[in-house]
C-alpha cells in the first residue's frame, strides 16, 4: 500500500506522490483496451439487465486511489464498487480516451490519480479545496441510491473531475469516463450498436432555462447548453460517432451541424472551439469544456472587480 | 507546373490572433509589405495551420513511412496528395501515441489586456514543484503560397521576405513574431493521385478552411454551396469570419471548416488540385481549400483498425 492509497491522506490535498505505482493496472488496462468478444457478452445479456446503473457509475471509483480493478477493494463508503460495467461498455468508453493496447507512461514525471489540467498545465488538485474533504465528497457521490440522481450527481461533481482515469494518461477524467461508460451501457442496453450513435446538442430554449438533461444518456451540461449520447437524435444537432470507439473526439466535433455557442463569451468559445478541433481523448475534451467554462468565469469575475476598484 | 512554396514558421512570441489558424489574409498582409507590386498582386496565401514541434510518425496514407523526433519541427517529403495533407489537419493525427499528444496539440493561454492570447511554447510535466522536470515544446505555423495568375513567377519567395513575419494583433508590442524554420517547393501536377483515380469508388470532401458564401468586401460575389457537394443529413455548420485591411474590417458568412460532404462531381482529380489552390470568394487569401478522400478510408485511421479487429473478431458493437 502507497501513501496516497490512504484515503485520509487524499484529504490534505498533497502533492501528487510518484511512489503511485499500481503495479496490476497495466494488465487490468490492456485487458479494459482489448475487444469484448461477441459470444461471451450475448450469454451474458439477460444477466447485465439486472445490473444497476447505480453499479456502472460505482465501477472505478477505486481509481481515485490509484488502483487496479484487479487490487482494488470490493467496499468504498459502504458500498459495492468496481463490479464489472456490462456490455463491454468500459472497454469501448476506455477506446473513446486512451490510446489501443499496452498503456505506457505519457508523463514521465507524473504517475498519481490526480488529473493533470489541459486548462491550467497543474494537476486538478490544485484549483482548490473540495467542500467535504475528497474523501467525504467521493462518499457522498457513491452512496447515492437512485440511479438518476446518481448521473445527475455526477453532471454536477466537482470530485470526479480531480482524478484521471489511467494513471498512465493523467490528462483523461475520471468524471467523463464514468459518464461516457453510462452512456453507451444505457443505449446498448436500447439495442443501439456502437456504430449507431451520435453525439448531439442539447442547446437552452433561452437563457432562463436550462439545457435538458436525459438520464445516463447526457454527459456533459453547461448552463447554456448540454451534450449527450444516443441513438435517437431525432432533430437535434447530431454527429455520429463512427465504426467503433476510438480517440475521435476532434473528427466528431468538427462534423456537428451546429455547435453550441455563447454569445457573451464569443471569443471564449471561439478558443474553446478551436482547441477542440485539435484534441482526440473523449474524457479529455469533455472535461476541458467544463473547465474552460470555470476558468472564463473566474477571469470575467476578477477582471470586473479590478475594473471597478479603478 | 503548378507549384506551390511550403513554409514552415517558428512561434518565438505570444500569439494574439484567430485561434483557429493564422488567417491567409494576415499572412499576406505580412508578406505583402516586403514584395514588389506585382508579387503583391499574384500571390497567393493559404491559412497558417498550427503544428505542435513533437515527435510522431507518418499514417498509413503518406508515401513516406517510419517517424522521427520533433517530427513536427520541419518538412516532410511530398510525393503524394495525401502528403500535402501531413500538418494541414488540427488534429495533427501523426503525434506520437506514447506521449500526451492532447497536451501537446492545445495551445496554452495567456491573457494580454483581457484577451486571451496562444503562448508560442508548451510547457508540461509537473510546473510549480518539480520545475527541472518541465519540458517545452514550441509551435510551428504551416503554410504554403502560390502565384495565382496561372504562371510560377511569384514562387518561390525569397527566405528574406519569409523570415521575421509578424502575424496576428498587438504586434507593436512585440506579440506574434515568427522565424523562418523551413520552406520547400512542390509540383502539383508531378504528384502521385492513384487513390482519386478509382472510377469505381466514391469521394467525400472535407473542408480545410472555411468556404466563403457571403462578403461586405466591395465587390466580392456571394456564393451558393457549389454544386459537385452533396452535404449530409444535418446540414452545414456556418461561421461568421472577417477580412481585415487597411484597418477595414469586412464580415464574412462561411461554411465551417473541418467538415466533410460528398463529391458529387466528375473529376476527382482535377477537383483535387483546386481544392489545393483553393475555390471561391477570397480564396486567395486562405478561404476555400479542401481535401478529398475515398469514403471507404476514414478519416480517423484508429477507427478503421479497430473496426476492422471487431469484424474479424466476429463481434460488432
Amino acid at each position: 500500500m502507497t501513501g496516497a492509497g490512504d484515503p485520509d491522506e487524499l484529504d490534505e490535498l498533497q502533492p501528487p506522490s510518484t511512489e503511485i505505482r499500481p503495479v496490476t493496472e497495466q494488465e487490468a488496462n490492456a485487458g479494459e483496451a482489448s475487444s469484448p468478444t461477441a459470444d461471451a457478452e450475448s450469454a451474458s445479456v439477460k444477466a447485465d439487465d439486472d445490473v444497476s446503473m447505480l453499479s456502472v457509475y460505482r465501477h472505478d471509483v477505486h481509481k481515485s486511489r490509484g488502483r487496479s480493478h484487479e487490487d482494488a477493494a470490493a467496499e468504498f463508503a459502504g458500498v459495492p464498487v468496481n463490479e464489472p460495467v456490462p456490455l463491454g461498455a468500459d472497454a469501448d468508453a476506455a477506446l473513446l480516451s486512451r490510446p489501443r493496447g499496452e498503456p505506457a507512461q505519457s508523463v514521465k514525471n507524473h504517475i498519481s490519480p490526480f488529473r493533470l489540467s489541459l486548462v491550467t498545465g497543474e494537476t486538478a488538485t490544485s484549483a482548490g479545496r473540495v467542500d467535504g474533504g475528497i474523501r467525504g465528497a467521493l462518499a457522498e457521490l457513491v452512496q447515492i441510491e437512485d440511479p438518476v440522481e446518481m448521473h445527475a450527481a455526477w453532471l454536477e461533481s466537482a470530485v470526479a473531475s480531480i482524478f484521471n482515469e489511467s494513471v498512465y494518461y493523467p490528462y483523461t477524467s475520471l468524471k467523463f469516463h464514468t459518464l461516457l461508460t453510462a452512456a453507451l451501457v444505457d443505449n446498448y442496453r436500447a439495442g443501439y450498436g456502437f456504430d449507431e450513435l451520435y453525439l448531439v446538442v442539447d442547446q437552452s430554449e433561452d437563457a432562463e432555462a436550462d439545457p435538458r438533461v436525459v438520464p445516463h444518456r447526457t454527459v456533459l451540461v453547461l448552463p447554456s447548453f448540454a451534450l449527450r449520447i444516443t441513438g435517437e437524435p431525432g432533430e437535434r444537432s447530431a454527429a455520429r460517432l463512427g465504426a467503433a470507439p476510438a480517440m475521435s473526439w476532434a473528427d466528431v466535433w468538427t462534423r456537428l451541424p451546429e455547435h453550441p455557442f455563447d454569445g457573451d463569451d464569443e471569443r471564449m468559445w471561439r478558443v474553446v472551439d478551436a482547441q477542440l478541433r485539435r484534441i482526440r481523448s473523449w474524457s479529455t475534451a469533455l472535461q476541458f469544456i467544463e473547465e474552460s467554462y470555470g476558468w472564463w468565469q473566474a477571469l470575467q469575475r476578477s477582471s470586473r472587480l479590478g475594473g471597478g476598484e479603478q | 507546373m503548378t507549384v506551390i512554396q511550403q513554409v514552415l514558421l517558428e512561434l518565438d512570441e505570444d500569439y494574439l490572433g484567430r485561434p483557429y489558424y493564422v488567417s491567409g489574409n494576415a499572412l499576406y498582409q505580412a508578406i505583402a509589405r516586403r514584395v514588389d507590386a506585382s508579387t503583391r498582386r499574384s500571390v497567393a496565401v493559404s491559412n497558417g495551420v498550427f503544428v505542435p514541434g513533437e515527435h510522431g510518425e507518418y499514417l498509413d496514407e503518406h508515401s513516406q513511412s517510419g517517424g522521427a523526433p520533433y517530427f513536427g519541427a520541419g518538412l516532410r517529403p511530398v510525393e503524394s496528395y495525401e502528403d500535402l495533407f501531413l500538418f494541414r489537419s488540427a488534429a495533427q493525427r501523426w503525434l506520437s501515441s506514447s506521449r500526451p499528444r492532447d497536451a501537446h496539440n492545445t495551445h496554452d493561454l495567456r491573457v494580454h489586456g483581457g484577451r486571451v492570447a496562444f503562448a508560442p511554447t508548451v510547457r508540461f510535466g509537473l510546473p510549480s514543484e518539480s520545475r527541472n522536470s518541465k519540458r517545452t515544446m514550441t509551435w510551428y505555423v504551416h503554410f504554403y503560397v502560390h502565384d495565382d495568375t496561372g504562371s510560377n513567377d511569384a514562387v518561390p519567395l525569397d527566405e528574406d521576405v519569409l523570415d521575421g513575419l509578424r502575424l496576428g494583433g498587438a504586434r507593436n508590442y512585440g506579440l506574434g513574431e515568427t522565424s523562418l524554420k523551413d520552406t520547400q517547393t512542390v509540383d502539383l501536377d508531378a504528384l502521385d493521385y492513384s487513390t482519386l483515380e478509382d472510377a469505381e469508388e466514391s469521394f467525400e470532401l472535407e473542408l480545410v478552411s472555411p468556404y466563403v458564401t457571403a462578403s461586405e468586401y466591395p465587390g466580392a460575389d456571394d456564393q451558393s454551396v457549389p454544386w459537385w457537394w452533396t452535404p449530409r443529413p444535418g446540414g452545414l455548420r456556418r461561421r461568421e469570419e472577417r477580412l481585415v485591411e487597411d484597418g477595414e474590417v469586412y464580415e464574412l458568412q462561411t461554411i465551417d471548416h473541418g467538415q466533410v460532404v460528398g463529391y458529387g462531381g466528375p473529376d476527382p482529380v482535377g477537383t483535387a488540385k483546386s481544392g489545393v489552390l483553393r475555390v471561391g470568394t477570397h480564396a486567395r487569401f486562405g478561404f476555400g481549400e479542401f481535401r478529398l478522400r475515398s469514403v471507404s478510408t476514414d478519416r480517423v485511421p484508429e477507427r478503421a483498425s479497430i473496426a476492422a479487429a471487431r469484424e474479424s473478431a466476429g463481434g460488432e458493437r
